[in-house]
């Protein structure tokens, strides 16, 4: 059942002809953090008040300014009439990866972002692409949706299709590599920080300096990489899955 | 070859991968970069459409890098 992939333990399963793989440690950080999405998404609600003239409370100012983020800054780029129906989903995608991303500062033993593992971030560029279909056939019809591959002539029909692969493998690939990097960055600077200090200022003070400057790295590394880079890059990928989704249902 | 000498290879080759990989982005995001301030500083108030278009592009030209990170990730681990 259980077997070793690199360092990831991986539960493999047959389910019917094919043989299913899952990493445990991603799925359940995924789950835990989709919970605690939700969770807080109940909580939220409830501030909602039955009068909408009413003076809003702090907690909905919180869940008004973070609608009018996602509605001006990230869909600003959309037309109205797409705004309304996207901004569920690019809102509920901008708050997982954002939470999966911060997820990889949290000091759990074991603990690994969910973006960092490519299927997570694969299968949520292929729901973006595959949501550009149903928003382009919405819009457009499916035979103007499916003409759109001919254009500008029917010649570019293999070009067409591979732009699509390219841009759906480089928008999964691209959160995962910001992602890992920053983990591999984390992972590697501390032993290297450990092994510069011993050999220039010897064991001894090597022992009395390195509590400061692991602390002091290690801060710099998770502003950085998990905070500064995982946000930075949850807005990318919400922005470019609207980008996207606009620029089929045009 | 030798296998300590194949492993020192694999290790050179990774670390030129993503360092000369990584000078095509650097380039291009600080092009797009000072772009976008110039154009925001001559503008300022389409600093809200600027930026949403500069975190595009920028996330464009970094894929390049992300690709050579990947490789170099292979290189180290997979091959």
């Amino acid at each position: 059942m259980f077997e070793r992939v690199g360092k990831d333990l991986v539960l493999r399963f047959p389910l019917g002809p094919i043989t299913v793989a899952l990493n445990p440690a991603t799925l359940g950080a995924s789950l835990g953090i989709s919970l605690l999405l939700l969770a807080l998404a109940l909580w939220l609600r409830r501030e909602i008040p039955a009068d909408p003239e009413a003076p809003p409370s702090r907690r909905l100012a919180l869940l008004i300014a973070l609608v009018d983020f996602v509605e001006n800054q990230i869909l600003g780029g959309t037309s109205e009439k797409l705004r309304r129906s996207l901004l569920p989903l690019i809102a509920t995608l901008f708050l997982f990866i954002l939470a999966c991303n911060l997820s990889s500062i949290l000091p759990i033993p074991g603990m690994v972002a969910p973006t960092q593992d490519l299927n997570v971030t694969l299968g949520l560029a292929l729901l973006v692409y595959s949501l550009t279909h149903v928003y382009g056939m919405r819009t457009k019809g499916v035979f103007r949706h499916l003409k759109g591959y001919l254009e500008p002539i029917p010649v570019m029909l293999p070009m067409n299709l591979v732009g699509d692969m390219g841009r759906t493998l480089s928008h999964g690939f691209r959160l995962f590599g910001n992602i890992l990097g920053g983990a591999i960055m984390g992972a590697v600077t501390i032993p290297v920080l450990t092994d510069l200090l011993v050999r220039f200022l010897g064991p001894m003070l090597a022992t009395l300096a390195l509590p400061v400057l692991g602390t002091a790295a290690s801060l710099v590394l998770n502003a950085f990489f998990g905070v500064f880079a995982g946000t930075i890059q949850a807005l990318v990928f919400t922005l470019l899955a609207a980008a996207y989704i606009q620029g089929a249902a045009d | 070859m030798g296998p300590e000498l194949v492993q020192g290879l694999r290790y050179l080759a990774a670390g030129l991968c993503m360092g000369l990989g990584a000078v095509g982005p650097a380039v291009g995001e600080g092009i797009i970069g000072g772009k976008a301030i110039e154009s925001m500083a001559r503008q300022p108030e389409m600093t809200n459409i600027l930026l949403r278009n500069m975190i595009i592009a920028d996330a464009i030209a970094e894929t390049t890098g992300i690709y050579s990170l990947l490789v170099a990730i292979m290189i180290l681990f997979v091959v």
